[in-house]
């Protein structure tokens, strides 16, 4: 709404307001004198009395319509003159007994005359004078209805209300009950002013409004402030006429009449002219309120012309009103708690799903997720160098540099209870208005201190949530009577800066809920820390007591072993020539004694290898190929051989001397295992991308960079492709192909395990066997 | 041992295993160096040994590790801490090829380390080997040098 230019009187000045005469040149609602109408709703009349005497000070101008004397013939007269003499005795009586101040009261009913129905007449005082208001009784012959009976059901109804929507719903219901009107909403603010129609009840054949959320503009501030102190405001016919008060100003004191607490004060034009916009023709409002402050309206809507709702239906309306004020808070607390419940137990089995896992991965991939806890579009959880994220959320990289802004935070370095909370993420953080659409509801966690693990729920943008009530999409602009003000459009237009940015805000339950969520990750994982450094304490242990039993083992028993070669030995010198059976034995006795000490260091050394710490560095392959060739040379057998490196190896990231020894156990089995008149070995390697075949390649590792040495030997049986990497399995007799104690493989496996490699191979009998390596897990790691 | 002038060399080897003391002692005699073999058949025995001695010949001391009480270990320590004692040699002669046995013996002051092999003709000759190196080819300290 265009703004008042403050130096610009106001075109009333100089004169008292009247809606009725200045109420369209109005610009700015919020400056319209709307507790000083100077008029009634011409459906009612109203005389101001002076207390001492009771003389009629003011008169609406239709007094005569309604109490049969002309407004300026009742002026500076005893009330009687309009109301009888037994009217004025109980106006009286009534006076001087009830607290009539700022509080209108019922009277009496002045009896029907001539064609005007009986009316009712009710009275309040107010700075200083006596306001007296009369309203047709509406009654139609039949018995009063049993109000206190129906409001007492409706309290009734009201308290067994499990949730706030459940209480709002039964308010709405049970107030169009009352009242007969075509729609009566729960009308509920937001902290940000803007209004949500949260509970509704209908006429069948309307659209529905519930859901759609309204901008605080379409509340005006001062007709917000009137609603703190009156219970209810009725407007039971929008277009109808307005009657002005006679004189404007009182004449004692030069003021114009408060009318606040005026049942028919006269409704400002900004008001009325809103309704017509949305067709309503009678409307019936009552506050809901939350001890001082406005929590929401009660919205009586009709459609089908006038609608007089009368005075003890709404003061029935009234008590009700003041009821609901007073126990929703209970709903929404009983609500609360059960969010509370809900949260805490979603959040309980995502923790005990994760312990059992190991990790926080089923937070986001499991179920329940974390988007079952804390309402939200999406989360994501930063932990063990990675994201984790489910629902819509910003990008990987969007999120690095969120967390990096976020680790600095002042709120992180709270001790008692860190957690950074916005529902307007841009404003703290300008790159956010990139993925405002998605984020700009930000609730962050730290789970831990010293690296930057996080937890993050994130709130889509306002806008792109709600339904706005006044269907801007679907709708042209249509100005109104007067000009574009309070048009749908040009309300949406406002609403949506005000909510451009913003998030639906955080409930106090669900930061409650994150940072004990936050608490029980992070037992979780000290806990889990804690278990894997024992866990490693004990591994440290029993690798060294293994070691050390290895070692020993090995001395204790290769001392006797010592022994045995040595007498036999000594026998076999001594028996020399004497009987041939007798030194086949002892010789026999003397190999066994060799196989056994090769067969010790080979444990030995296995076991070694099991535990000694790689050296891993970017390594030349090339380098250790050569090496190992010359290491294998040595052993080369008979004939003509050959090993052939078809194309430099890549670099790869291992422990060197390692990887030589993988490569001399290979290479010497490719030549070992050889009965070709031409031995010729092949060592190669296939890159990620490449088409070749892959046969027996497990899974996982087809896209890495596998290394091969190809041979064209005696080849094995498919039976025996995983027998050949047990401890001293051998295919063959122990002294074939050369011997050997059957732990080459064993420790090939071992070591290339140890790169967390796979090795495996493929082979066709009497053609040629090949082995395959990868010396990672993952590629370019 | 009845010469007088000069003393001949000793070694003192330390030793549980009967089998390799035999072997020790075939090996020094095919050796031909003319050397007074004694044997301990534990740490403290040979350190108690070496203390009593007045030395006045070269030594080398033969330490097996893996001996009972005092281990080699331990009498090597005692040994190279004991200032009338370090500078005399003394070669560990294990079973053990445990590179932290081999590591620790070196960092307590030891002048050799050898695995023993298991076959016998590789042992014996490598006791000859070890004998005629230490006796033949190196200067040891001057004899009484450290005594006190």
């Amino acid at each position: 709404m265009t703004q008042v230019n403050g130096t610009t009187p106001p075109p009333w000045a100089g004169q008292s307001y009247s809606v009725k005469r200045h109420g369209i040149t109005l610009t700015n609602c919020d400056s319209e004198p709307v507790q000083t109408p100077g008029c009634v709703l011409a459906h009612g009349a109203m005389l101001v009395l002076r207390p001492t005497d009771l003389t009629i000070l003011q008169a609406s101008e239709n007094t005569d319509v309604l109490l049969g004397r002309a407004a300026e013939s009742l002026l500076n007269q005893p009330v009687r003159t309009a109301i009888g003499s037994n009217g004025e005795t109980s106006l009286q009586a009534f006076l001087a007994n009830e607290p009539t101040d700022r509080n209108p009261l019922y009277v009496f009913t002045l009896p029907a005359a001539g064609e005007v129905p009986p009316l009712d007449v009710t009275v309040h005082t107010i700075e200083g004078v006596v306001v007296v208001e009369f309203e047709a009784t509406g009654r139609t012959g039949a018995s009063e209805p049993d109000y206190y009976g129906l409001v007492k059901k409706t309290v009734a109804r009201l308290q067994t209300a499990r949730t706030l929507r459940e209480f709002c719903d039964v308010t709405a219901d049970e107030f169009r009950a009352l009242t007969g009107l075509d729609r009566v909403m729960i009308y509920k603010f937001h902290a940000d002013g803007h209004g949500e129609v949260f509970a509704e009840s209908k006429r069948a054949d309307l659209d529905p409004w519930l859901g759609l959320h309204y901008p605080a503009e379409d509340i005006p501030k001062p007709a917000r402030e009137v609603f703190k102190q009156i219970w209810v405001r009725p407007l039971p016919d929008v277009s109808g006429d307005l009657a002005e008060l006679v004189p404007l100003t009182n004449p004692d004191t030069g003021r114009p009449l408060t009318m606040t607490y005026c049942a028919l004060r006269g409704a400002s034009v900004m008001y009325t002219e809103y309704l017509k916009n949305m067709t309503v023709t009678a409307a019936l409002t009552l506050p809901i309120r939350s001890g001082r402050e406005l929590w929401g309206f009660i919205n009586g809507h009709h459609y089908a012309g006038p609608k007089f709702v009368p005075y003890q239906v709404r003061a029935a309306c009234e008590f009700l009103a003041q009821v609901v004020s007073l126990q929703h808070q209970a709903a929404e607390d009983r609500e609360h708690l059960i969010y509370r419940l809900k949260l805490d137990g979603t959040h309980q089995q995502l923790v005990a799903e994760a312990a059992l896992d190991g990790g926080l991965a089923t937070m986001t991939d499991g179920r329940p997720t974390l988007l079952d806890g804390v309402v939200s579009g999406g989360v994501a959880i930063y932990h063990h160098e990675r994201w984790w994220r489910a629902g819509t959320t910003p990008t990987e990289t969007k999120l690095e540099a969120l967390a990096e802004w976020l680790k600095d935070r002042p709120e992180f370095a709270s001790p008692t209870r860190p957690l950074y909370v916005t529902d307007s993420l841009s404003r703290d953080y300008p790159p956010a208005a990139e993925f405002a659409d998605v984020a700009s509801g930000l609730l962050a966690i730290p789970l831990s201190r010293s690296n930057r693990n996080l937890m993050l729920w994130f709130r889509p943008e306002i806008a792109h949530t709600v339904n706005w009530g006044g269907n801007p999409y679907d709708k042209p602009s249509v100005p109104g009577p007067n000009g574009p003000r309070l048009t749908p459009r040009r309300s949406f237009e406002l609403f949506q800066e005000s909510v451009q940015g913003r998030s639906a805000p955080w409930l106090s339950v669900e930061l409650d809920a994150a940072a004990r969520l936050r608490m029980l990750v992070m037992e979780l994982v000290v806990t889990r820390a804690e278990l894997l450094a024992d866990l490693n304490a004990d591994l440290t242990r029993s690798n060294e007591e293994l070691d050390a039993f290895a070692y020993v083992a090995s001395h204790d028993l290769k001392e006797p072993l010592r022994g045995i070669h040595k007498y036999a030995h000594q026998l076999l010198e001594e028996s020399a020539e004497k009987d041939y059976e007798h030194r086949k034995r002892l010789d026999g006795l003397l190999r066994l004694t060799v196989r056994m000490d090769s067969l010790l260091d080979s444990l030995l050394h296995f076991s070694r290898v099991g535990r000694a710490t790689l050296q891993t560095e970017d390594t030349d392959l090339n380098k250790v190929i050569d090496e190992a060739i010359e290491m294998v040379d040595a052993r080369r057998t008979e004939g003509l051989t050959e090993i052939a490196v078809l194309r430099p190896l890549p670099n790869a990231f291992c422990d060197p001397v390692r990887c030589r020894e993988i490569f001399v156990n290979l290479l010497s089995n490719a030549l070992k295992y050889n009965d070709k008149p031409h031995k010729r070995v092949e060592v190669g390697f296939i890159a990620p991308h490449e088409e070749d075949p892959r046969p027996g390649c497990p899974t996982g590792s087809d896209d890495l960079t596998i290394f091969y040495v190809r041979d064209n030997g005696i080849g094995i049986a498919p039976r025996y492709f995983e027998q050949v990497f047990k401890m001293f399995k051998r295919l063959h007799g122990r002294d074939e192909y050369g011997g050997g104690t059957g732990a080459g493989l064993t420790i090939v496996q071992k070591l290339v395990e140890r790169h967390h490699g796979r090795v495996w191979l493929h082979s066709t009998p009497s053609a040629g066997t090949t082995f395959y390596f990868t010396l990672s897990s993952r590629e370019g790691a | 041992m009845a010469r007088i002038s000069p003393p001949p060399a000793l070694l003192v080897v330390v030793e549980d295993s009967d089998e390799d003391f035999e072997t020790v002692v075939e090996a020094v005699k095919r050796s031909g160096v003319l050397t007074e073999v004694r044997r301990a058949t534990s740490g403290e025995a040979g350190v108690a040994a070496l203390d009593r001695l007045a030395i006045d010949r070269p030594v080398i001391v033969l330490m097996d590790l893996n001996t009972p009480g005092t281990d080699g270990r331990e009498a090597l320590t005692i040994l190279k801490t004991n200032p009338a004692l370090k500078s005399i040699p003394v070669v560990i002669f294990s079973t053990s090829a445990n590179p932290k046995d081999v590591e620790f013996c070196y960092a307590a002051g030891a002048n050799a380390y050898h695995v023993k092999p298991v076959q016998y003709p590789d042992h014996l000759q490598l006791v000859i080997d070890l004998v005629g190196y230490w006796f033949g080819r190196v200067e040891l300290p001057a004899a009484g040098g450290s005594g006190s």
